[in-house]
Order: structure tokens, then C-alpha cells, then sequence
């Protein structure tokens, strides 16, 4: 759910949703998440001074039930 | 209905179907509210059932506040204007705007008994204006001093 969550948050947000990709990884240390994005879009997701990244990860700690989840985000030709 | 009203209304739908879509997922209930308020879009999610929402607010409207940031930035990029809607979560604002009237008159009320300026607590934007409506309205000066996050209002006479 947490992925998707994500996934819907970003593509509201940026000029090519086409290109947004989720994946959800369970590790011994906690559920993480990787965003990759158009590389035109890296700033949208980011923001000024981290803005939106943060905002984006603290929306997604609240729905899960206030456990940080840990997210990285990448360009598409890191992927 | 004018040009600015029709840019009001895409982005409350806007931020509207983004909403949505995240309760949808999350498996919340809410029900969303659109009107416009001066220059504003406003949109607000009521609750269902009591208590429904309150992860979508957080402590003091941090998760309101964040999911307020990401919603503008939905709404922009529908509109292509720069969004300054506002966004309530289960009347969080609503609740708090009373609680900073009543701070604002009570401030109001010092000042106008004793004549010397009053430094107030470090406020938010949005909370710094409604204590300003207060202030102005009761025909006294409010300005603020400092710098986010501590920028905080002194009311004195005119």
C-alpha cells in the first residue's frame, strides 16, 4: 500500500507521471522505498532546500501509522 | 464568473481528485469540501467517523501542513499557476484559528489597558495572519520581527 501511496503522491506532482516508478523493499531494518523519476522531474520531487522530498516523507509516515520509511529517490538512467 | 474564479475552482478540483485518490489507497474515509475563501481556494477533508484522520494531520498539522505543500504542487501542475490553496484536515485549522482569535483579542485588550507594545509568541504564516485580521480590525498595528521560524508578531498602538 505504502508503495502505491507513493506512487500516486508523485504523479500528481510532476510533468511525466509515465515515468515514475515505485519499489518496495522490506529489510531487516524496516520497510524502504526507491522513486525514480524523469531526470527533468528530479527537481519537482526534491524541492527547495528538500522541501517536497520531505514532505512527501513525512505524508508517508503518517500512513504508516507514524513509522518513518525510509526513501530514495533516483533518475530513471539510474535505474 | 470571472478568470480568476474559473483558476480557483480547477485547482480545488484538482486538489480535490489528488486527495482522493490518496484516502482511496490508504484505505481512509473523508469527505472532501471545495469553496473559495477572498483569494483562495480552500479544500477541506471532514471526517466520517471521529478520530478517522487524525495520522493525516499529526502533531500540531506537521502531516497537514506536508500533504498541504504536495497538494498546491498537484494543483500547479494542473493549472500551471503557482497554488496558495488551503488545505484543512478534520477541522484542524478551523479549530485553531478560534484558538488564535481569542489569543489575538486577548492581546488586543492588554495593549489597549496598558499602552506599551506586546511581543507575542513565534508563529506560522498562517497563523500570524489571523491574529493580524484581529489586530487590524480592532484598529491597532500588528508587524512582525524575526525570521521563520521565529518571526513573531508585536501589536502596539497606532
Amino acid at each position: 500500500m505504502l508503495d502505491e501511496a507513493l506512487r500516486h503522491l508523485v504523479r500528481g506532482i510532476v510533468d511525466n507521471p509515465e515515468d515514475v516508478r515505485v519499489q518496495e523493499k522490506s529489510g531487516r531494518r524496516g520497510t524502504s522505498l526507491n522513486v525514480s523519476v524523469n531526470p527533468e522531474d528530479m527537481g519537482r520531487v526534491i524541492g527547495r532546500n528538500g522541501r517536497t522530498a520531505t514532505a512527501l516523507r513525512t505524508v508517508i509516515a503518517a500512513i504508516n501509522s507514524g513509522r518513518g520509511v525510509r526513501i530514495d529517490f533516483l533518475d530513471t538512467t539510474e535505474r | 464568473m470571472s478568470e480568476e474564479q474559473t483558476l480557483l475552482d480547477r485547482e480545488g478540483d484538482a486538489a480535490a481528485d489528488y486527495l482522493e485518490g490518496l484516502l482511496d489507497i490508504a484505505d481512509l474515509d473523508g469527505d472532501i469540501d471545495i469553496d473559495v475563501e477572498g483569494d483562495r481556494a480552500m479544500v477541506s477533508v471532514l471526517e466520517v467517523n471521529p478520530g478517522d484522520l487524525k495520522d493525516l494531520v499529526g502533531d500540531d498539522g506537521e502531516v497537514l501542513d506536508a500533504l498541504q505543500e504536495l497538494t498546491r504542487l498537484a494543483a500547479a501542475r494542473e493549472t500551471g499557476e503557482r497554488s496558495r490553496l488551503m488545505l484543512d484536515i478534520a477541522g484542524f485549522r478551523a479549530a485553531k484559528r478560534v484558538a488564535l482569535e481569542e489569543v489575538a483579542a486577548a492581546a488586543v485588550a492588554e495593549v489597549q489597558r496598558t499602552a506599551a507594545p506586546l511581543k507575542l509568541e513565534p508563529m506560522n504564516p498562517f497563523e500570524r495572519k489571523v491574529v493580524h485580521d484581529v489586530v487590524t480590525a480592532a484598529g491597532l498595528v500588528s508587524e512582525s520581527e524575526g525570521e521563520e521560524p521565529n518571526r513573531r508578531i508585536v501589536v502596539r498602538l497606532p
